[in-house]
């Protein structure tokens, strides 16, 4: 299989790789997002290892750069974030639907790409799945008992917690911050039951690396209540990883789990026909 | 001048059609066309956004630009493991026989920062003349900077809950995969003078080693840039490098060499 570069989109704007097995079959295609501002090989090359295993799965995919980030450039028109997003990731997956004859759709996002694949999730009916990669999460009264109870009564964490409280200072004097407010966690928790209601199935994987507001599995069922308990939700808490994961081994990990996510809950079913 | 995003062109090229590569034809009738030889790992993700920048600058000065990735790397075929030194000047000189097809310019220049920058001197037989941004020259030393980010990595707790077993962290540098015969390439590099123009940008702080004493002054002019570039600071490994003064220096050097 032979990947292949596009410009495309409504005002052929954006640049994405697709990459369509030789086997055409009924899974759904594959759509990467970016994950902040890294291009879209991703972090590391997270996203073209995870397509070319995917590929390889059978599973066509899509890795691009949304507008205005990587080699995309504006669209040039008067849009919220969310509609530009959500237009983008609709030229994408006519995009995919075209090369690789696929219907239906799981979208992928690390980070801002979570909160994107989420944004994109409550409204288009050609999503089946989504996963999503350290997306919302919030410091429930669990984390907080977990974070700071142990330190309590532990003097090197004491010493510890007052210098890296000076050096964030620092850091956040010194360099600008620029992010999106997070959805409030009962709109997420609604968004998630009805994505769920609507037969979407959602793998939740987070990692370490946002420590400062995630600190165990438990916290899942703490920020979301009982949509966890659904058959259509999986979780995952990789508590050793960073963020982006920068180790090999972290990414191969991650890259396993995702693959046998999709397999198990969107089978290839070849239909002999070839692209 | 400015060129329309609309008519960058990405493309596979190389005869295996294995190589990626984005083309930014020249705004008006090409004069000389630029190859942007991108560095290797992280500072390849680093460089990503610079790269653009400049890309479009030389375009709307009527400069034809193709951005590439080497085998192994980016969007091209391979995996991480897979990067090898002497397949990255082969790529290279792939680039530039498809930036003269596409151009239809046979004045080729080449940039590149970092291992862009030592690739791109490797290959300069094929090309008019080089612009090297912080060129590895001495790549013992690179190898030894690298290795110690590495190690200093497993133990960072902005970045891990708990520090990591040396065997998590083995064999790879800042994310990517390093292959025994890649190290080895790399650690046995001593760039021997260009042979033909060329201007290093310096923004190197002013404790590196070795500078440029291993370049011939007769062909190399240097420059150096007011501001040092954070090429090996771990704290800022996954943040962008951007420098409006390399832009100008590169566009201002080849649009007075035209």
């Amino acid at each position: 299989m032979q990947e292949r570069a596009f410009r495309f989109g409504r005002a052929r704007h954006m640049i994405g790789i697709a990459g369509v097995p030789e086997q055409r079959s009924e899974t759904p295609g594959v759509i990467v997002l970016n994950a902040g501002l890294v291009h879209r090989i991703g972090p590391f090359r997270l996203h073209v290892e995870l397509a070319r295993r995917l590929n390889a799965r059978g599973y066509p995919t899509l890795r691009f750069d949304l507008s205005t980030v990587g080699d995309s450039a504006a669209s040039d028109e008067s849009q919220t974030r969310e509609q530009q997003v959500c237009a983008d990731v609709d030229d994408a997956i006519s995009l995919l639907g075209e090369q690789a004859g696929c219907t239906r759709f799981v979208v992928i996002g690390l980070c801002s790409g979570a909160q994107n694949a989420h944004t994109v999730a409550r409204t288009d009916p050609k999503v089946a799945g989504v996963i999503f990669l350290d997306g919302y999460a919030y410091r429930t009264l669990g984390y907080k008992l977990r974070r700071y109870l142990p330190k309590l009564f532990n003097p090197t964490s004491w010493r510890r917690a007052l210098t890296q409280r000076q050096r964030s200072a620092e850091v956040v004097a010194g360099e600008p911050v620029f992010s999106v407010a997070p959805l409030p966690m009962a709109v997420v928790r609604k968004d998630l039951a009805g994505m769920l209601a609507r037969g979407m199935k959602l793998c939740l994987i987070y990692s370490g690396g946002i420590s400062n507001y995630f600190n165990h599995a438990r916290q899942f069922r703490e920020c979301f209540g009982r949509v966890v308990d659904h058959p259509g939700i999986s979780t995952h808490f990789f508590a050793e990883t960073d963020h982006t994961y920068i180790l090999t081994g972290d990414r191969r990990r991650l890259i396993d789990t995702i693959e046998h996510w999709i397999n198990q809950q969107f089978p290839v079913v070849n239909t002999g026909a070839s692209s | 001048m400015t060129t329309r995003p609309e008519a960058e062109r990405p493309l596979y090229f190389g005869a295996h059609g294995e190589l990626f590569g984005l083309y930014h034809p020249a705004a008006t009738p090409a004069k000389k066309a630029v190859l942007l030889c991108p560095p290797l790992g992280q500072e390849h993700i680093r460089c990503h956004r610079l790269y653009r920048q400049l890309a479009r600058t030389l375009a709307g000065e009527g400069m034809a630009v193709l951005r590439f990735d080497y085998y192994g790397s980016g969007d091209s075929a391979g995996a991480s493991a897979d990067v090898d030194l002497d397949r990255c000047v082969a790529d290279t000189m792939a680039a530039a026989n498809e930036l003269r097809r596409l151009s239809g310019t046979d004045h080729i220049v080449a940039f590149g920062a970092r291992l862009g920058g030592s690739i791109a001197m490797m290959a300069a037989a094929r090309l008019a003349s080089l612009v090297v941004w912080d060129p590895v020259l001495d790549g013992s030393y690179y190898v030894m900077t690298q290795d110690a980010l590495q190690a200093e990595l497993g133990h960072d707790p902005q970045r891990f809950t708990t520090p990591r077993m040396p065997t998590d962290v083995a064999g790879q540098w800042l994310g990517f995969a390093v292959s025994d015969g890649l190290r080895g390439q790399l650690a046995s590099l001593r760039l021997s003078p260009s042979t033909v123009p060329t201007l290093v940008l310096d923004s190197l702080p002013s404790t590196a080693v070795s500078r440029w004493n291993a370049l011939d002054a007769s062909c190399t002019e240097i420059k150096t840039l007011q501001l040092a570039t954070p090429w090996d600071d771990l704290a800022r490994a996954e943040i962008a490098i951007l420098s409006h003064p390399l832009i100008q220096a590169v566009s201002g050097h080849l649009r007075a060499t035209v």
